[in-house]
């Protein structure tokens, strides 16, 4: 009964095109799959009982309470046009390209990637902020939404990530299992820590070939860009540092608390949002009204990000309750010979998964599975994770379930359509995948820094 | 014949009538528990600051004061969801459905709540409700040295969402069927 | 009356039937020690039942979150779980006397408890109005104070120490000023790393050489003052257990046992390899708590203790038996273990 977990993948993919809210539909299917099952006696309903053990697990998970904290930070910083101001300031500043706009968002998004290390928040964040003006500068809709979506991956890979604590978590027991398995009964380690370090190269990297993308835009498709730069806006640099002073010291304020250890990444989110709204009193831009309109838009986004939780939550329950999981196992336990062949079969699956399953998910159930026969056969333990964790980072940009072109398409108003974000975000989606391959190739991007750091 | 059809068409006036009521009972009920949980959203924010000034300024800490921030995350996204869904909050994978009429949406919409709304929430209401009683029957407190005693709180937001997001499908169902009425009517 | 019955030594056609058990922990998967327990004892009990009684093992976050794996056994959607029962403090206070309690029983000295000396009856009849049966789960043995970024010299080094640890310990540590945490695994070394943490406990060498705690923190503390000889749990849902055949009944209960065996001897094979490792290979200063420290803390834990004791009628009543039979085994120990160890 195992290809039932296939069918219901296919039918929620299918039932998601009508176009009913992904959370409802991801939890409607899936609890149909699961009524229907049982009926046949193929399901074992004892699974729809773990509903609330899972839910109350995500209400007490703190570090999803940087999300909220996050996106009203986003809202009051957007509102406030502190954000706007930003940019507009350091697209001044970068005046001369005439991609200055775009290459703007893409630093701006590096440094909220790096303070914020969620990829719902940063997305919305920078889809609040700096969509808006960008189709306003004159850049075509699908680059600019695959700017702010790619931009907002970044948060995957650069530390702190969520996704690399998780990441890290695992990789360790699997590390050393493999280790054990091999007789190797007084086992090396690899942490949390060593995935921060290992990571920060291809993160920076990943900026770096963002950049040249834009670049190469602007100079092979120029209809997509503006049609000149905007260097004579502005002629003295003083109003620029006036507007530029303000939420830098906000972002480096975010940023610093985490990385001088004065703050988890949640606690600095709070950090972030007080400042904004400092910032905005400041600016004489908090009304009643104001106030009003974020708080409640920061329900809304928290709201629309969490029952997705909830609804990927009793999808991959019933997905495992009809052996899907075993499906899986299956599937990467009958391998072919040679770390070469493997690698590539289970960064291709995993690149396949992300279409349909997120980053926590895969890290869960698939990583714990493959990353001891991977390691056994002579992975890198970080390498394999860095790997994994860039690899995941496309199941962000992939449809139909592509948490970032959700989230986007959940704050974009509707001057940008569907199809153009699906659009926009495929050459950073092929930009990601090459990076795979750079890292593949030159292992020594990821592990020279851990070396270094820790000897 | 004509008084049996004025019968009829009274009972179904009364009929329309109470459920706009409760209808619009439903839509007041969300949309306060919307705006009472926007609040907590600037409150959190507010507090976790606090949390990190304490520490640093004073080398004060509560876990009591962490818990009341994780209680206020909760009761965000869990009582914010039918209000987020009034004001069509959460996201649809639209490639199609902006191309849709407006009668095809309402359909989209009357047999979304009809089929996946309704359902998930009242088996979500079912499921939790032994697990929300049984903290209250033994008052269950927070597992942290100094936490908040009221787990059972915190928990019960879980029957509250699913309850609210029942509703709220009730009403979609009303209005997304009216809707499919009304073109029925118009273009008839 | 069917072709079961030709199985010889088999008297009726139920007993052929197969059992599939899905067992949850609060451990990730693989995790060395507390994490190859429950799948040691899957093995064990496909075994020993011939295949009759399948259970699955799945890890924290898989199908129930690691806090929730008591919730889960009694709502009967697992029918096992492996976990510890300090983390069921709010649901039931008097939980922890079960797994440790600080400058209590020793790992020898609980088995002793619950085994013969009516601990196990006690532990029994807290977990019965959920439809619980607990089983010892295996122990870690004494654990170790924890990592600590700065020297603790005199008491006053604990003021607002911010330290992850939990359970009774952690109420203990609030008693003398400190700032106790929960934290889950995965959180420990980024909030170490980044100072959110001054201290964290883990479990001891071999499992806190896994998470690299080393690289954060110079200071190595022993021993466990809070977790002397940590005790986890088997439990089980009572209406699948009773719903077994006496035969696959007696194969449960008898794995659990030979599994509270195990884990300890696992512990005590890699924890000493791991100690010399961390000391000899990464340069971990290895340090013991002032004596004006410990004595505080052993002053803190009498008042938890009696607090505990004032608000909760069940931890009362434990209590006071764990403690009498504490009373009478620490006079002989004292007298046997403690003696041979300065002796040898
Ligand atoms: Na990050
Ligand atoms: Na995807």
């Amino acid at each position: 009964m195992e290809w039932l977990s296939l069918l219901l993948f296919f039918a929620v993919c299918g039932a998601l095109l009508l176009g009913y809210p992904v959370a409802l539909t991801l939890a409607g299917v899936s609890l149909m799959f699961a009524g229907i099952g049982a009926l046949f006696g193929v399901f074992d309903t004892s699974y729809l009982l773990t509903i609330p053990s899972r839910l109350f697990g995500i209400i007490s998970n703190t570090t999803l309470i940087a999300v909220p904290l996050f996106v009203l930070m986003g809202v009051i910083l957007e509102r406030a046009k502190i954000a706007e101001d930003l940019l507009t300031s350091m697209s001044a500043v970068l005046g001369r390209y005439r991609t200055g706009l775009g290459v703007s968002v893409i630093l701006v998004g590096m440094l909220l990637a790096a303070s914020t290390g969620i990829v719902g928040a940063t997305v919305v964040t920078m889809g609040l902020m700096s969509l808006p003006t960008m189709l306003k500068r004159g850049y075509s809709p699908s680059l600019a939404a695959g700017t702010i979506c790619a931009t907002g991956t970044l948060g995957q890979i650069i530390p702190p990530s969520i996704a690399l604590v998780l990441l890290g978590d695992v990789l360790s027991s699997a590390y050393q299992k493999a280790q054990l398995d091999m007789g190797i009964f007084s086992p090396d380690s690899v942490s949390v820590g060593d995935l921060f370090v290992g990571a920060l190269m291809p993160g920076l990297l990943l900026v770096v070939m963002y950049l040249l993308y834009l670049w190469a835009v602007s100079r092979f498709s120029p209809d997509q860009v503006p049609k000149e730069g905007q260097s004579n806006e502005h002629t003295s640099i003083w109003p620029l540092l006036g507007a530029l002073i303000p939420p830098l010291v906000l972002i480096v304020c975010v940023l610093g608390s985490i990385l001088l250890g004065y703050a988890t990444p949640t606690e600095a989110a709070s950090v972030g949002a007080v400042g904004a709204l400092i910032l905005a009193a400041i600016k004489k831009t908090l009304t009643l009204s104001t106030f009003k309109y974020v708080t409640t838009e920061t329900t809304k986004v928290t709201s629309m990000v969490f029952l997705i939780l909830i609804g990927a939550s009793l999808f991959s329950l019933v997905f495992r309750g009809f052996g899907g999981e075993d499906l899986l196992k299956s599937i990467f336990t009958s391998l072919p010979g040679g770390l070469f062949t493997a690698m590539l079969l289970v960064m291709f699956v995993i690149f396949l998964l992300g279409f349909i399953l997120d980053f926590i998910e895969i890290t869960f159930v698939v990583v714990p599975i493959v990353a001891p026969i991977l390691i056994v056969m002579g992975a890198d333990p970080i390498w394999l994770g860095i790997m994994i964790a860039v690899n995941l980072q496309t199941s962000f940009l992939t449809p139909p379930f592509g948490f970032a072109l959700f989230y986007l398409r959940g704050v974009a108003s509707d001057i940008v359509k569907t199809e153009q974000i699906y659009k926009g975000v495929i050459p950073f989606i092929i930009i990601q995948l090459i990076l795979l391959i750079i890292i593949a190739i030159v292992p020594s991007i990821v592990t020279w820094l851990p070396n270094i750091v820790y000897g | 014949m004509y008084l049996c059809h004025n019968v009829r068409t009274s009972v179904v006036l009364v009929f329309i009538f109470y459920m706009l009521l409760f209808k619009n009972v439903i839509v007041y009920i969300n949309r306060t528990l919307g705006v009472f949980v926007s609040y907590a959203t600037m409150i959190m924010a507010v507090l976790m600051f606090s949390v990190v000034l304490l520490r640093y300024g004073f080398n004060l800490g509560w876990i009591g004061l962490q818990e009341s921030i994780t209680y206020l995350h909760a009761a965000v996204f869990l009582l914010g969801a039918a209000f987020t869904f009034q004001h069509d909050g959460h996201v649809r994978v639209d490639v199609f459905y902006r191309r849709f009429s407006v009668r095809k949406r309402a359909i989209v919409d009357f047999f979304g709540a009809l089929l996946f709304m309704l359902p998930v929430s009242i088996y979500l209401f079912v499921v939790c409700y032994g697990y929300v009683v049984e903290s209250w029957q033994l008052l269950e407190g927070s597992r942290e040295p100094g936490g908040l005693p009221f787990v059972y709180i915190l928990k019960s937001f879980l029957l509250i969402f699913a309850g609210s997001m029942a509703l709220q499908a009730i009403t979609e169902l009303l209005n997304q069927g009216n809707k499919i009425f009304d073109k029925q009517l118009v273009s008839s | 009356a069917n072709e079961n019955t030709s199985d010889a030594g088999v008297s009726n056609a139920q007993s052929t039937e197969v059992h599939k058990w899905k067992l949850v922990t609060s451990w990730p998967k693989n995790f060395p020690g507390l994490g190859s327990a429950p799948e040691r004892f899957a093995d064990y009990v496909n075994e020993m039942s011939a295949g009759r009684l399948q259970v699955t093992v799945y890890g924290a976050g898989e199908l129930v979150p690691g806090f929730e794996v008591f919730n889960a056994v009694s709502s009967g959607s697992a029918q096992m779980g492996h976990s510890g029962a300090y983390y069921w403090k709010g649901k039931i206070p008097a939980a922890p006397i079960f797994s440790a309690i600080p400058f209590g029983m020793n790992v020898t000295e609980m088995n002793a408890w619950l085994h013969y000396g009516g601990g196990m009856k006690l532990w029994q009849e807290l977990y019965q109005p959920f439809g619980v049966v607990p089983f010892a789960g295996g122990s870690t043995g004494v654990q170790m104070a924890g990592w600590f970024k700065k020297e603790i010299n005199t008491l006053n080094d604990l003021q607002g120490l911010k330290m992850r640890i939990p359970g009774l310990g952690g109420e203990v540590l609030k008693k003398v000023g400190g700032l106790p945490l929960t934290l889950t695994g995965g959180e420990i070394f980024t909030s170490l790393q980044t100072g959110a943490i001054d201290a964290t406990e883990w479990v001891g060498p071999y499992n806190d050489q896994t998470f690299g705690l080393h690289k954060v923190a110079e200071y190595y503390y022993t021993s466990g003052w809070h977790e002397p000889g940590t005790l986890l749990e088997f439990i089980v849902n009572e209406k699948a257990l009773k719903g077994l055949p006496k035969d696959l009944q007696k194969i449960v209960e008898v794995a659990t046992r030979a599994i509270n065996q195990d884990m300890l001897d696992e512990y005590t094979s890699e924890n000493h390899k791991a100690m010399t490792q961390l000391v000899d290979e990464h340069s971990v200063k290895l340090r013991t708590l002032p004596d004006d420290v410990i004595s505080a803390l052993k002053t803190a834990t009498n008042e938890v203790i009696a607090e505990k004791r004032a608000e909760n009628a069940a931890f009362d009543k434990i209590y006071a038996e764990y403690d009498d039979f504490y009373q009478g085994v620490r006079q002989y120990h004292a007298k046997s273990e403690r003696a041979y160890y300065l002796n040898r």
